[in-house]
Order: C-alpha cells, then sequence, then structure tokens
C-alpha cells in the first residue's frame, strides 16, 4: 500500500457548491464503454493486470474455514501457471492483490495465507456491514478486532443517514473515527452509492470520506440492488482528481459488486485510465471488489492462448 | 500457442498498460469495389451509368493514399439524364398512397440493416472519420430518419391535406459531407413524393452505395439518382426540366467557440486540457480512436488557422494521443484571441476550440449572437433560470441545455443567418419538400437579361397631374414611419390614379433613407414587440380589427375607387377583419413539447420571430393582400416594413392612421414609392431578416439573387397572382411557417 492519507481539515466549502450533471455523466458513461477496446496481446497483458488488482472475496454466511483456505490458494495462484508460463508471465509473481473477508473469517484467512507463505494482505469488512445500522461503539470494537486478528485493510461501510439527512459533519467525525481505530491498517470506506440517491451524494459522501483520511473509497458492499455502475465511479473518479488537486495526495478506487466478466473488468481499467491516468493503474491505488471475475479472465487467457474456449473443470475453482 | 515475439510483447503491455490498435477490415469494401471493376460512374434510374470518354479521378483512403477506385467525372449529358429518370419516376412515386411509400422507405431501411457493415466500412474509410462514431451513431439515427418519415408517410394524406409534393429535388453536397447529412434531406423528400437526384463531390462512393442498395428494391429505381461531378454542374442540374429545387447540404460540424465564465475559467480550462490530454486520434478504421481526421486539406485549415492565431498572441494548447503526421491533426484549444484579430469571427476549423471569457450570462449572450452564424449552440449551466434565459436568448436553430449534438428525426433543425433557414427534420422539414396544392410549378425559365446592376436603381421622375378629386375624406399623407406620418426624403410625391384614370391622391415617394430609417423604427420597437406575451399580441390586433371595422364605409369607397364592385369591396373589408381576428387567435398556440428516443427530458419545438421582415404587397386585393400578409408577421412577433400595393396604396395608409394609436410605435412601417426601387432597398439592407416580395418576375429574381447577400429567407410570387380571399392562399399555413423560425431547445432530466 502507498502512503497513508493523513486526511485534512472538514471544509465544507469543497461539496457546498457542487452539483453533479446527471445527464452527462450518463453519456460520458456510454461513451468510455464503446470507445476503448483492446484486443490480442493488449488483452491478455490487460487481463492479467487486472488480476492484480482484484480484492478476492468471500462474503457469505456459510463461508467456513476451508472454502476461506481454498480462496486463499486462489489467490495466490489465480491463473494456470501453464497459461502464464505460455505468456511468459510465470515469474512476474502473479496474485490478488487482497483477500477479503467478513471479521469473524479474518484469522482463518490470515492461518491459511501463512500456511501458504504468501504476504497478500488480507481485508476484512466491518462497521456493520453491509447496513451500518448498528451502534457506532460497536462498530468502532469491529474495526479493533479485525486489525486484533491480522487484517491490514478495513473496508468500512459509512452511515447512509448521515448522507441522505445531509450531516456532513457528523460523518466526517464517524469516519475520523474509524480511521483512528484501524491503527495502521488501511482505511477503505464504502459509499453503498446505491443507497444514496444522487450522483450529488455521491460525490459530497467521496469528498467527505477523503477529508476523512480515507486511504480508498469504494463503490458498494456488493449487497444492495445497485452496485458499481459506471456513471457512479466517474463522479467518484472526478472526487478523488479533485482531492489530489487540492491536497496532492492520491486515494485509491475499489469499485465493487457485479463485476462478473473479463470484458467488464477491462472497461473499470480504462475508466480509471482515461479518467486518472496511468499513475492510478496499480494495486496500490486501484482494486477491484470481486469473486466469480477471475474465473472469467482465467478463461478468456486460456482461450487467447490455446485458441480454444475453455470447460469450467479446465480450471481450478476459488 | 502465440508466438515468441507477442509473449515479449505481453510482458511489456503488462508494465505500460498501453493502449493497442483495434484495426476494423476494410475487405467488404475492396469486394464491393471490385464488383465494379474499381471503377465507379453514376446511379441512375436503378442502373450503374458508366459513359464512355468522361475524366475520372481517384478515390483514396486519406491516411494511407491507397487507391480504392476511379470515380466518373459526370457531364451535362449525364445530369439531364438522371433529372429524366427523376422525372419520369416522379409520376408514379408522387401518385402512390402515402401508405404506399411508407412501405418502401421501411423496406429501404432494412436493406441498409442488412449491409451495415459494407455502409459503415466505406463511409469511414474514404471519410476518415472515426468509424465508431458512424456505426454507433449515423447508422442507427440514419435508420431511425426512414422509420420516422415512413410514418409521417404513412399519415401524409389527412395530416397535409393541402399540400402536394414539389416535384423533383436537386441536392448538392459539400467535400466534407456525412452520408448522415444526406439522409436528413433525402428522407423528407421520398416521403412526401420528390424525387431525388444527389450531385455530390468527386471520389465519394457511399452515396453511390445507398442508391445501389435504394436502386435494388425495385420497384421505384428513379427515386434517388447519384451523380459524382464538380461544382460547375449545379447551374445545369438546377435548370433541367421539372427540377423544383435546389437544396444545399451543410458540411459536417466545424470547430467550436467556447465562452466560459471569469469566475470558473482557470478552472474549466483545467478540465477541459486534462480531458483533451486523453484523447486518442488516428486511422478512421481503428475501434478505439475518440477521432480519425478528416483530410490533408482540413489538417492544412487548421494549421493555418492557429498558426496565424499564434502569431496574433493566441495561447495554444495541443494535447492528446494523435499520429503527428499528416493528414491528423491534435486537438487544439485556443485563448486570448484578442477580440479584433481576424481570427475572431472567422469560422473555426475541426478540430480547434477557441475559448473566451465572459463576465455576465447578458455579456455571453451578446458574445455568442455578434456572429454572423446561427446553427446550433449548446449552454452548461446548473441553474434552471438561467440556462432557460440563455437558451431562449440564443438566436440559433438548436439549442441544447447540458448537452451536445443530440439529434432525433422528430426534432426539427435549423439555422439562423449564414447558417441558412431551411429546416431538417420532425413536421418542419416536410414543408420544405410540399407547396399549397394548385400553385404554380417553378418555372426553369430566368431571365438572362436581368441586370442586377441597374433593377430599380433609379425612380421614374413624378410630375404634377392635376387637382385630387373625389368624395373626401382625403387620403392620408406621408410616410408611416416609428409610429407618425412623416414626410420623404427625397421630398416628392407620386399620383395614383383611380380605375377612370382620374387623380386619386399623391402618396409619399420613399427611397432608400426612408427605408433605412424605417428598418431601424422596426428594430428598435422589436425587442418590446417581442416581449409582448402572445395574449397581449392578440388583444393588440383583435383592436386593430375593431377599428378597421368602424373604419369599413371608407375602406369600401376607397376601393370601390379602383373598380371593385360595391358588394365585393364590402366583402374584402369584412375578410381583412378577419385575418387579424385569425392570426390574433393563432398567436397563442405556437409552442409545444416533443418526447424523443435519445433524450429523458422534453425538447421544446419553439418559434420565434424572424426580427424585421420586409414585405412587398401585391397590385391585387390592396387591402386583403396587405392584411393577410401584415397579421401572420405581427400575430408571430416581428416587427414589420411594408410596401404597399403600387396601384392602390391609400386603403393600406388609411389603416395606418389607427395603427398609430393602437399599436407601439415602429412595429409597423409602410413605405409607399417605386416598388422595385424599395424592394431593392430591402433587399439589399443586411439588417432585414426576411424579405416577401409579392410582384413581378424580375423583381422575384432580383429580391432572390440580392437576398444572397446575408442568405435571408426570400419568398417571391415570380409574378404570379395569389387567391388571397381564399383560406388557403391567404390565411394557410405556408404564412405562418414562414412568418417565424423554429428553435429546438432541448432539455435533458436526472438527478
Amino acid at each position: 500500500m502507498s502512503a497513508r492519507n493523513p486526511g485534512t481539515e472538514l471544509d465544507l466549502s469543497w461539496i457546498s457548491k457542487v452539483q453533479v450533471n446527471q445527464p452527462a455523466v450518463l453519456r460520458r458513461a456510454e461513451q468510455i464503454q464503446a470507445r476503448r477496446t483492446v484486443k490480442k496481446e493488449w488483452q491478455a497483458a490487460w487481463l492479467l493486470k487486472a488480476v492484480t488488482f482484484i480484492d478476492l472475496t468471500t462474503l457469505s454466511g456459510d463461508d467456513t474455514y476451508s472454502n476461506v483456505k481454498r480462496l486463499c490458494y486462489k489467490a495466490k495462484y489465480p491463473i494456470r501457471e501453464d497459461l502464464l508460463k505460455a505468456l511468459n508471465m510465470h515469474d512476474k509473481g502473479i496474485t490478488t492483490a487482497a483477500v477479503c473477508v467478513y471479521p469473524a473469517r479474518v484469522s482463518d484467512a490470515v492461518k491459511a495465507l501463512k500456511a501458504s507463505g504468501c504476504d497478500i494482505p488480507v481485508a476484512s469488512v466491518a462497521t456493520g456491514f453491509p447496513s451500518g445500522q448498528t451502534h457506532l461503539k460497536t462498530r468502532l470494537e469491529e474495526i479493533k478486532l479485525a486489525v486484533e486478528d491480522g487484517a491490514t485493510e478495513i473496508d468500512v461501510v459509512i452511515n447512509r443517514t448521515l448522507v441522505l439527512t445531509g450531516q456532513w459533519e457528523a460523518l466526517y467525525d464517524e469516519i475520523r473515527q474509524f480511521r483512528k481505530a484501524c491503527g495502521t491498517a488501511h482505511l477503505k470506506t464504502i459509499l453503498a452509492t446505491g443507497e444514496l440517491g444522487s450522483l450529488t451524494n455521491v460525490y459530497k459522501a467521496s469528498m467527505i470520506a477523503m477529508m476523512a483520511g480515507s486511504d480508498f473509497i469504494k463503490t458498494s458492499t456488493g449487497k444492495e440492488t445497485v452496485n458499481a455502475t459506471f456513471p457512479v465511479a466517474i463522479v467518484m473518479l472526478r472526487a478523488i482528481r479533485d482531492f489530489f488537486w487540492k491536497t496532492g495526495n492520491k486515494i485509491g478506487f475499489k469499485p465493487a459488486g457485479g463485476i462478473r466478466t473479463a470484458k467488464d473488468s477491462l472497461a473499470w481499467l480504462s475508466l480509471v485510465k482515461e479518467e486518472l491516468g496511468d499513475e492510478w493503474l496499480k494495486p496500490e491505488l486501484f482494486r477491484i471488489g470481486a469473486s466469480a471475475l477471475l474465473l472469467d479472465i482465467e478463461r478468456q487467457i486460456y482461450h487467447h492462448v490455446t485458441g480454444r474456449y475453455a470447460a469450467y473443470r479446465d480450471l481450478p475453482m476459488s | 500457442m502465440a508466438a515468441t515475439r507477442a509473449e515479449s510483447r505481453a510482458r511489456e503491455i503488462f508494465t505500460t498498460l498501453e493502449y493497442g490498435p483495434v484495426p476494423e477490415s476494410h475487405a467488404c469494401v475492396l469486394a464491393w469495389l471490385d464488383t465494379q471493376d474499381r471503377c465507379l460512374g453514376h446511379y441512375v434510374d436503378g442502373k450503374w451509368l458508366k459513359p464512355e470518354h468522361r475524366d475520372s479521378l481517384p478515390c483514396q483512403d486519406p491516411v494511407t493514399g491507397e487507391h480504392l477506385a476511379s470515380c466518373l467525372q459526370a457531364q451535362p449529358e449525364d445530369v439531364a439524364a438522371a433529372a429524366e429518370a427523376a422525372r419520369t419516376a416522379l409520376e408514379s412515386w408522387s401518385g402512390l398512397p402515402g401508405a404506399s411509400r411508407a412501405q418502401h422507405l421501411t423496406r429501404l431501411a432494412k436493406m441498409i440493416q442488412k449491409h451495415q457493415r459494407l455502409l459503415w466500412t466505406l463511409e469511414s474509410l474514404v471519410t476518415g472519420r472515426a468509424v465508431r462514431e458512424v456505426r454507433d451513431r449515423d447508422i442507427p439515427l440514419a435508420l431511425q430518419l426512414l422509420q420516422y418519415h415512413a410514418i409521417q408517410a404513412h399519415s401524409q394524406e389527412e395530416a397535409l391535406a393541402g399540400w402536394e409534393p414539389m416535384g423533383v429535388v436537386g441536392l448538392i453536397l459539400p467535400p466534407t459531407f456525412s452520408l448522415l447529412e444526406m439522409m436528413w434531406r433525402i428522407c423528407p423528400a421520398l416521403a412526401v413524393g420528390c424525387t431525388v437526384v444527389v450531385l455530390v463531390p468527386p471520389a465519394s462512393p457511399t452515396p453511390l452505395l445507398l442508391a445501389q442498395l435504394a436502386g435494388e428494391l425495385g420497384p421505384f429505381p428513379g427515386i434517388l439518382n447519384v451523380l459524382s461531378g464538380p461544382t460547375s454542374l449545379v447551374p445545369v442540374l438546377a435548370g433541367q426540366p421539372g427540377v423544383q429545387k435546389v437544396a444545399f447540404c451543410g458540411s459536417v460540424e466545424g470547430g467550436l467557440r467556447l465562452l466560459v465564465q471569469e469566475s470558473v475559467w482557470e478552472e474549466t480550462m483545467r478540465r477541459l486540457q486534462a480531458r483533451m490530454e486523453r484523447l486518442r486520434g488516428g486511422r478512421g478504421l481503428d475501434g478505439a480512436v475518440d477521432m480519425g481526421t478528416r483530410g490533408a486539406a482540413a489538417r492544412d485549415l487548421a494549421q493555418h488557422y492557429v498558426r496565424e492565431a499564434q502569431s496574433q498572441g493566441a495561447q495554444v494548447f495541443q494535447a492528446g494521443d494523435v499520429p503527428s503526421d499528416s493528414p491528423f491533426f491534435p486537438p487544439t484549444l485556443v485563448s486570448d484571441l484578442p477580440p479584433a484579430a481576424p481570427g475572431t469571427q472567422a469560422e473555426v476549423p475541426w478540430p480547434v476550440v477557441v475559448a473566451s471569457p465572459f463576465r455576465t450570462a447578458k455579456e455571453a449572450l451578446a458574445m455568442a449572437n455578434g456572429t454572423p452564424r446561427g446553427g446550433s449552440a449548446s449552454v452548461w449551466s446548473e441553474r434552471l433560470g438561467q440556462a432557460l434565459e440563455l437558451g431562449y436568448g440564443l438566436q440559433v436553430g438548436t439549442v441544447w441545455v447540458n448537452a451536445h449534438g443530440l439529434r432525433d428525426p422528430a426534432v426539427p433543425t435549423g439555422g439562423c443567418r449564414e447558417s441558412g433557414s431551411s429546416r431538417h427534420g420532425g413536421l418542419d422539414g416536410l414543408y420544405e419538400y410540399l407547396r399549397p396544392s394548385g400553385t404554380p410549378a417553378r418555372l426553369p425559365y430566368r431571365s438572362e437579361n436581368l441586370n442586377y446592376e441597374t433593377f430599380g436603381l433609379a425612380v421614374p421622375s413624378t410630375l404634377p397631374a392635376g387637382p385630387e378629386t373625389g368624395p373626401s375624406p382625403a387620403p392620408p399623407y406621408g410616410l408611416f414611419v416609428a409610429g407618425r406620418f412623416q414626410a420623404p426624403g427625397a421630398r416628392s410625391s407620386r399620383p395614383i390614379q383611380d380605375s377612370q384614370g382620374k387623380l386619386h391622391g399623391y402618396v409619399a415617394e420613399g427611397g432608400a433613407k426612408d427605408v433605412r430609417g424605417a428598418v431601424e423604427a422596426a428594430h428598435q420597437a422589436a425587442p418590446g414587440w417581442v416581449g409582448q406575451s402572445p395574449g397581449a399580441r392578440a388583444a393588440l390586433l383583435w383592436a386593430l380589427a375593431a377599428a378597421l371595422e368602424r373604419r369599413e364605409p371608407t375602406l369600401a369607397l376607397r376601393l370601390e375607387r379602383h373598380g371593385v364592385e360595391p358588394k365585393a369591396a364590402k366583402a374584402e373589408v369584412k375578410l381583412s377583419v378577419r385575418r387579424l381576428r385569425d392570426w390574433g387567435a393563432r398567436a397563442q398556440a405556437q409552442n409545444h413539447s416533443l418526447q424523443v428516443a435519445e433524450l429523458r427530458g422534453p425538447v421544446l419545438r419553439l418559434r420565434e420571430p424572424l426580427g424585421v421582415l420586409g414585405v412587398v404587397c401585391p397590385d391585387e386585393r390592396p387591402l386583403l393582400a396587405f392584411m393577410s400578409l401584415l397579421a401572420p408577421t405581427l400575430a408571430l412577433g416581428n416587427t414589420v416594413v411594408l410596401v404597399p400595393s403600387r396601384t392602390c396604396p391609400i386603403p393600406a395608409l388609411d389603416v395606418c392612421q389607427d395603427m398609430a394609436t393602437l399599436l407601439p410605435a415602429g412595429v409597423v412601417n409602410v413605405v409607399t414609392g417605386d416598388q422595385d426601387h424599395l424592394a431593392r432597398c430591402l433587399a439589399l439592407h443586411q439588417d432585414v431578416q426576411a424579405l416577401w416580395y409579392f410582384g413581378s418576375a424580375q423583381g422575384s429574381q432580383f429580391s432572390e439573387w440580392a437576398s444572397a447577400g446575408n442568405l435571408k429567407p426570400v419568398w417571391v410570387s415570380r409574378g404570379c397572382p395569389r387567391a388571397w380571399e381564399q383560406e388557403a392562399a391567404g390565411a394557410g399555413p405556408e404564412l405562418e411557417l414562414r412568418a417565424a423560425r423554429t428553435k429546438a431547445l432541448w432539455l435533458p432530466m436526472g438527478d
């Protein structure tokens, strides 16, 4: 991870005048998807790069040690060795960026990763994920416990009530406290954009989260009805750029939820490249929260290398 | 397994994450050209026409220079053959029920759909434009245009009763055009029953392919004919028997002017430059470029403009991932161009944007309206009130609020000033190819002897012609300008004789200076008159109608002296009164909103006054024609300078006495005198926004010629009298269409 975001004093003038032009954002979102494609070797290289951005995630009620362990193994060996060899990429140390689990499974993940001898970070969701509707005290305690168990990245959800009622100071204070509770762990703030009501609120919440010291801002929990969409992403990326222009601090971006196909992942890469530039295309500043995506990428790589489409049994499950 | 070179390539790309080429094959185009042995002729009457002994020009890929085909250049006899084919096809095509034409257009849409890859690849290959733009925007819109106009054709008999197709339409395409611009014109023409001859610039194969697709549908091969040839053939096409209209097609959108409020100037420039840096340019047939090229000539134009701007001290910012060699040119932002520099008024070439700051919205409006062009504009503001204020105030054909470049077949697109006054799309666009039923066809005859330099220049001198006779009251004397009767600048008068040849009275002899004064007065009155609500304008027209009613005995007597039967004279006054009342009522219902596919939110179709209208009234029906022409112009918010009937101007002057007390000064100005001379003065006045001329064929020809100076819309009678007493000719929708222009205001919604 890159240098921490120290955050700034709350400055409401950064958000008070902002008004997002929704129809124009929708058009820009359409354009980017239609105008940027990569083919052949470019596609293979971009897909492998996408793998290194993935926060390989399992967030289910039925998670146990065995499937978390399998997930960790897949995080370490995301693409079949022979396929990487064929592309001469086997020595690049390609792994996913992190694994992401519920707080109660953090210790399982840490144990499994240690056993396989790798240093992929473990991220934990926290603060009453996914709704955030628990007491602040509980939410702060949850962060501390996850960090104690060995999580080095904490994906917190914000209190949507505060956004919808315009209590920006209170939101800033809460996230500030989350940041403090994280200690050395990185703070990734989930805005749950599907529940914020408008793109203008998305921009304002993004800015508040960054001012309060988030290292990443993340679109959604994956549990809302609307998850990572391009229009929302454009607004968040523009907020990140504005924050960078104002403070010189680079904040990371993590779309999550609904990103399932290799083609989708390419579109997300080009979106970040177009809006923020190449310097954001590294795991320190860009993550994709996904579970099924990795398998589809592996299938595309398989096709690129062999010229055939893979059957699911040809590739190891995660 | 991938080749070794590719492997190492992947390693490198993994680090750089650069974009790669996404080439689209143009094999289908080459295969199509092979069917013509790489030699394209003309497509006429459903067949390829390849006459012998013609010059040919090469058609090349503008990027690689690859020779694609040679294109034969038409000669006058080829033009005649095409016009003949269109004329023959017109008989059956215009006679079809609208529903059958609708079916045919739908079949053409299906045909295009089936061959769209060939069409978009060809268009992108030869024009150099980004294939994405052609494929994702132009082709779908072309299909929508066909579909929309098929629907219009289907309901033509009911919706457009009283109108008939003009006949054969000639369409001239400029050197840089798009297939789409052509579709905007041929779809309505074909839908209403016209047939078309298109003259395309050398080496433009896409319209030929389109004509082939249409021709292969049978059974109406001659409805769309395409010739390739030089612009010297335009008069030849215009002179062909049966050609009723020649339309010119605008070229693709050029560069832009950007006005930015000073308070957000720095921020906007920074964001604009950041965005420009990410633009990608390259070969049009690459699926991942934002912009292609428009050829070496367009590049040179942009290069020249930018160098010129630089030499005048402007700031130039260029960025983007664009090949540096010809014919490519990077997106360019020019700022700090001094206001007096020659480049400030010149048309901005593609892909250049010229940005200037403004202080207030009012100032922005003055700057935007202060150019000779008036095609389209977009307004970006999150304040609804401000955006609407600007949207209504901009003198252009299309305004997009917080959007740019949206088009829809149902929305009329037009322009003002030098951008031309014709409209495309919507119902407005259909009328461009229709004429009121029973109107005589336009004759190709034009007098070669008319001397434009001297026509109407000198006023014949007038002398005393005996005592004024007849019943009182004596006619009012003077030019009615700025709300009162004034003496003419020439201080001389012309006698008006009655039907017995006796002197009825003298009217003032108006001249150039008087016209100038009248136009000035009309301009001064314009803002106040436009600002009145339609209801207020209607009330004033009704008040004028009541005054006219009171004056009926006098007016009838005046008409009787000019040989009108007493009963008919009374009827003419009564009908004149009705015209005022009818147009007063119509002033209310002008604007409406449309719903279109590409946009969430309404598109407002606004009817806006043209400004100051010059109207030269006919000799026939001196009072009724005067009122029939005056009433719609006023109802729609114009101010007007009228020249009343040459032979019988006195009733119009009588009415001026009422207008002096009822209407705001300057809204109506009436100038009597020599018609040819006054028409000349109006036509050559750059600040008269439209001219209606009802007089001789020669005067009509002159008015058309002279009005080209500021491209003012002109409506002439060519010496044919009009049936003013009939509803269609005297108060029909044609008057309403011509008395105002349409603006489309796009209002996207969303939060």
